[in-house]
């Protein structure tokens, strides 16, 4: 293994090192070493600092920023919105929303740009040329910031839902479940507890589609070339294609490039790494979905909106081009005029044996790379140990006190916060060896509580044990557990004083009855004081309080806690 | 009387004979050697400057003679050619078996990569278009100024026209650094138009394009209205009906032949040789000017493209000298002026 390690290093860093070196040497020189050959007699910053001077420079930085920025946000909006659409709604028809989500990856971004230019054109556009045969007033212009922004988000919004679908679709379901026990709405829900528990991926689709933003040519060069926006990009491509190639100073322009991504994967890296959100729980769930009601039809047509605009538009936009003998339209009624049509460009481009050639060479590069690619990744999963800890014990290597082989299944420690004030999930780790800990725990400021496996050398293995602050209560088996569950209920109630405790009580217990329903009805029929907790009516059903006595009496509990409560070891 | 018949018969049957053949049969292309050698090498990789389209009828048109020999064309504007030329030689990969590209003053900075080569016809050239005996103006190429008719009422008829404020942000330009017929273009602008001509049409905020071929699509698609372009880029699509008129400017048509060579790195050096001595053929100029456009840098021409009337038009060459001292620092003006590439 780890000399299969050692030569994928070697491999990476002839890939990134190499390429890196060569930029820097022609940031710091003024040759040109390609063509000229390695040569370190004139190293100096002065070109590069001559870049970073250059406005230019800044603007097309500046561009860069604003048009991947907003690309971003808009695919993060787009790609989240789709993903809960597709896995945790009744939405009907979703199979068409995921496809549509995915669809826009397979368009080349030149492709996209060109589409975009014959649709967006200020004077030629075809969406231009629509709307003034409706006779409407409006006008769009997609050679500018705006259209770059609005291109990019569309198109990079997949790698967003990519990763937060598939977040969603592995994300345990109980911990809604459990938060709509408590008392709290769908879209409470939503943006306290589900949105923050997938907050890796969408931070991880979010950075992912920022750094191939900054990467792409296609696009900007169409659309933003006739209005002079440059991109950091478009500048490079200008100072090195065309005689004489400025070498030096776009190598300069590709570190600050470099830069920026670089900061972007340091940041992303920090952000991630102060929490643990590992939401897998290894056992196999359905997702359960929300009933929209009518709301259903609003999000099918909000999918069946975007599958136009990404996919139908820019194709019939193509079409059109590839077919018609020239591109000038005068208006939609010449749009139809099939004398205006003809296969002559086709028979150009097969004229040229390069074409078939550049055809198979392409299938062969995506072929390679996909069975290379994908060999990796399978040959990094069989062997890669998933670390997966959670809270304090995360960094632990993977023994157990007696020696053998825990996989983090036996030690990690399930532990939910939820923050007092913003009453938002913080952390939430899951064991799936020990199975679903169907759990919310209630969190109070500093005094989270934490499920934790219990050190197998004081228990049979498989205990559990509840900590709050300092204080560690451990019970030795799931049994004793599942008692004591309980107990805690009008335990964690009376000390709490907010309903939401009650649900460690009620994970315990449902661990050893495995019977939410019946955790839930406990939980009620226990909670029968008069002073702001839930209380029972006559039928059973719990009232949910209002939010705001929710909140003082949730803030009164705690405070009596703090004044001493502690739970024995 | 059987006699005067049968002479008559012969007669005859001698004109029948010779009317079916094309008196281009008589052109010498090359020795049998060289079509057989040629023929057994059966491809050629083609490097070239001019656009796309021109160049693919001009293929097509050589495989009419020469089927056997298959062309691939691998073509960029001339700025980015000769960058692909320079690295790929510098590589030792320079796979091309001719190149053809449109700046004299570039390619003479190269001509130590090409090998010896003459066509058979190389009397009739004019020695002014040649800048080495290696390399040959192949395709001659003169600008015009074009405009859409349905977007243009009131066209314009010179090139100061072009700098006319009613024009503003209606026309298009291919900058500079593009290739040798965008520099002969500039240097004219300056030399003949005056030194000022370059700011006063940068006013206009001309949009710019890397070359004429998406430069004319632009115009015929109405994202510009008018703009200079070369003939040949223009014209075929006039010719297939495009809303398009074309005239040359009574100041003067810049004029810019190429230059073309094998590289001494060819892999299939007697296709190459076939292939230009065709090109450089009256054969080859006639149908480059009677189907696309282009002029000739042959000493007399055989024909003119439509539209062009030789009495008329006033060509332009530039001096070559100049052509090679100006090209870095008027490039560079150029740029500033226009604040492309800053």
């Amino acid at each position: 293994m780890y000399s299969w390690v050692t030569l994928l290093l070697a491999i990476l860093g002839f890939l990134v090192i190499y390429p890196v070196l060569t930029l820097l040497l022609g940031a710091l020189t003024d040759t040109n070493p390609v063509v000229e050959g390695l040569q370190l007699s004139h190293l100096s910053v002065a070109n590069f600092l001559t870049v970073l001077k250059n406005p230019n420079v800044a603007e097309a930085l500046f561009n860069t920023l604003i048009a991947c920025a907003g690309g971003t946000s808009i695919a993060v909006v787009i790609g989240l919105l789709f993903s809960w659409i597709v896995v945790r709604t009744n939405t009907p028809f979703k199979g068409i929303i995921a496809a549509a989500s995915i669809l826009p990856l397979f368009a080349p971004p030149l492709v996209a740009g060109v589409a975009w230019s014959i649709l967006g054109s200020p004077k030629t556009g075809l969406i231009n040329t629509l709307f003034k045969w409706a006779g409407l007033d409006w006008r769009v212009d997609f050679y500018s910031l705006w259209g770059l922004v609005f291109v990019f988000g569309i198109y990079y919004a997949p790698y967003v839902y990519m990763f937060t679908a598939s977040a969603l679709r592995n994300m345990d379901p109980s911990l809604e479940e459990a938060a709509e026990i408590a008392g709290a709405s769908a879209f409470s829900t939503l943006f306290t507890v589900t949105f923050p528990l997938i907050m890796p991926a969408i931070v991880s689709g979010m950075l992912l589609s920022f750094i191939v933003m900054l990467g792409i040519y296609g696009v900007p060069a169409v659309l933003g070339a006739p209005s002079n926006i440059s991109v950091l990009t478009t500048y490079i491509f200008k100072l090195t294609n065309w005689s004489p190639p400025l070498y030096n100073t776009a190598a300069a322009v590709a570190i600050i490039l470099m830069v920026v991504t670089g900061c972007l994967v340091l940041l992303q890296q920090k952000v991630l790494g102060r929490r643990s959100y590992t939401t897998v729980a290894g056992k196999a769930f359905r997702p359960r979905n929300l009933d929209l009601g009518p709301w259903r039809w609003l999000t099918l047509s909000l999918g069946l909106i975007y599958l136009l605009v990404v996919v139908v538009l820019p194709t019939l936009a193509l079409i059109v081009a590839a077919f018609r003998k020239f591109m000038f339209i005068r208006d939609v009624a010449s749009l139809f005029d099939m004398r205006q049509y003809s296969l002559m460009h086709f028979d150009s481009i097969f004229d040229n044996p390069l074409t078939l050639n550049s055809i198979y060479n392409a299938v062969e590069v995506g072929i390679i790379t996909a069975i290379v690619g994908g060999a990796l990744r399978v040959r990094d999963r069989l062997h890669h140990s998933p670390h997966r800890g959670g809270g304090p014990r995360r960094h632990r290597p993977d023994r157990d006190a007696a020696g053998r082989d825990s996989r983090p299944r036996d030690r990690r420690c399930l532990s939910v916060g939820l923050d007092r004030d913003s009453r938002r999930a913080l952390r939430h780790d899951l064991d799936p060896g020990a199975g679903v800990h169907r759990a919310l725990h209630a969190g109070y400021g500093e005094g989270a509580l934490h499920l934790v496996p219990a050190d197998p050398s004081r228990t049979r293995g498989s205990g559990l044990g509840l900590r709050q602050g300092h204080a560690e209560h451990t019970w030795h088996d799931r049994a004793a557990a599942g008692a004591a569950g309980r107990d805690c209920v009008d335990d964690a109630a009376v000390r709490a004083g907010d309903p939401r405790a009650g649900l460690v009580a009620v994970s315990l217990y449902q661990q050893h009855h495995g019977d939410v329903g019946a955790a839930a009805r406990l939980l009620r029929g226990r909670q029968h004081r008069k002073d702001g907790r839930i209380q029972s009516g006559a039928d059973g059903s719990a009232r949910r309080l209002d939010r705001r006595r929710q909140l003082a009496v949730a803030r009164d509990g705690a405070g009596r806690r703090r004044a001493g409560n502690k739970m024995k070891k | 009387m059987f006699g005067r018949i049968a002479a008559c018969a012969v007669v005859a049957g001698i004109g029948l004979v010779l009317g079916g053949v094309p008196v281009q049969a008589e052109e010498n292309f090359g020795s049998p050697e060289l079509i057989a050698a040629a023929r057994a090498e059966g491809k050629l990789v083609y490097y070239t400057a001019n656009f796309a389209e021109v160049e693919q009828q001009v293929i097509k048109q050589f495989n009419k003679r020469f089927p056997e020999i298959k062309v691939e064309m691998v073509r960029a504007p001339g700025g980015q050619l000769i960058t692909r030329v320079k690295t790929e030689a510098a590589a030792g990969k320079l796979i091309a078996d001719v190149v053809d590209h449109s700046d004299r003053a570039l390619m003479a900075e190269l001509v130590d990569l090409f090998q010896d080569y003459t066509p058979p016809n190389a009397a009739d050239y004019n020695p002014a278009a040649q800048i080495s005996p290696k390399l040959w103006p192949r395709a001659t190429l003169v600008w015009s100024i074009a405009y859409n008719t349905e977007l243009v009422k009131d066209p314009p008829k010179t090139w100061m026209d072009l700098t006319k404020p009613q024009y503003d942000k209606l026309t298009g330009q291919v900058f500079a650094q593009s290739g040798g017929t965008t520099w002969t273009r500039i240097m004219f602008e300056r030399q003949v138009l005056g030194e000022d001509y370059w700011a006063k049409q940068a006013a206009t905020h001309p949009i710019l394009y890397p070359s004429g071929a998406p430069m004319s699509d632009a115009l015929v698609r109405g994202e510009i209205a008018i703009g200079p372009l070369l003939y040949n880029a223009i014209y075929p699509k006039q010719k297939d009906g495009a809303p398009i008129q074309i005239f040359f400017p009574p100041e003067g048509a810049p004029v810019n032949p190429y230059a073309t060579g094998i590289p001494k790195t060819a892999t299939h050096p007697n296709a190459a040789r076939l292939f230009l001595n065709w090109c450089l053929s009256t054969e080859g100029q006639t149908f480059m000017i009677k189907e696309l456009g282009n002029l000739t840098s042959l000493k007399v021409a055989p024909v003119y493209p439509e539209g062009f009337d030789p009495k008329v038009v006033k060509v332009w060459y530039p001096n070559f000298d100049q052509y090679v001292k100006l090209h870095a620092s008027w490039v560079a003006d150029w740029d500033k002026t226009f604040g492309y590439r800053q």
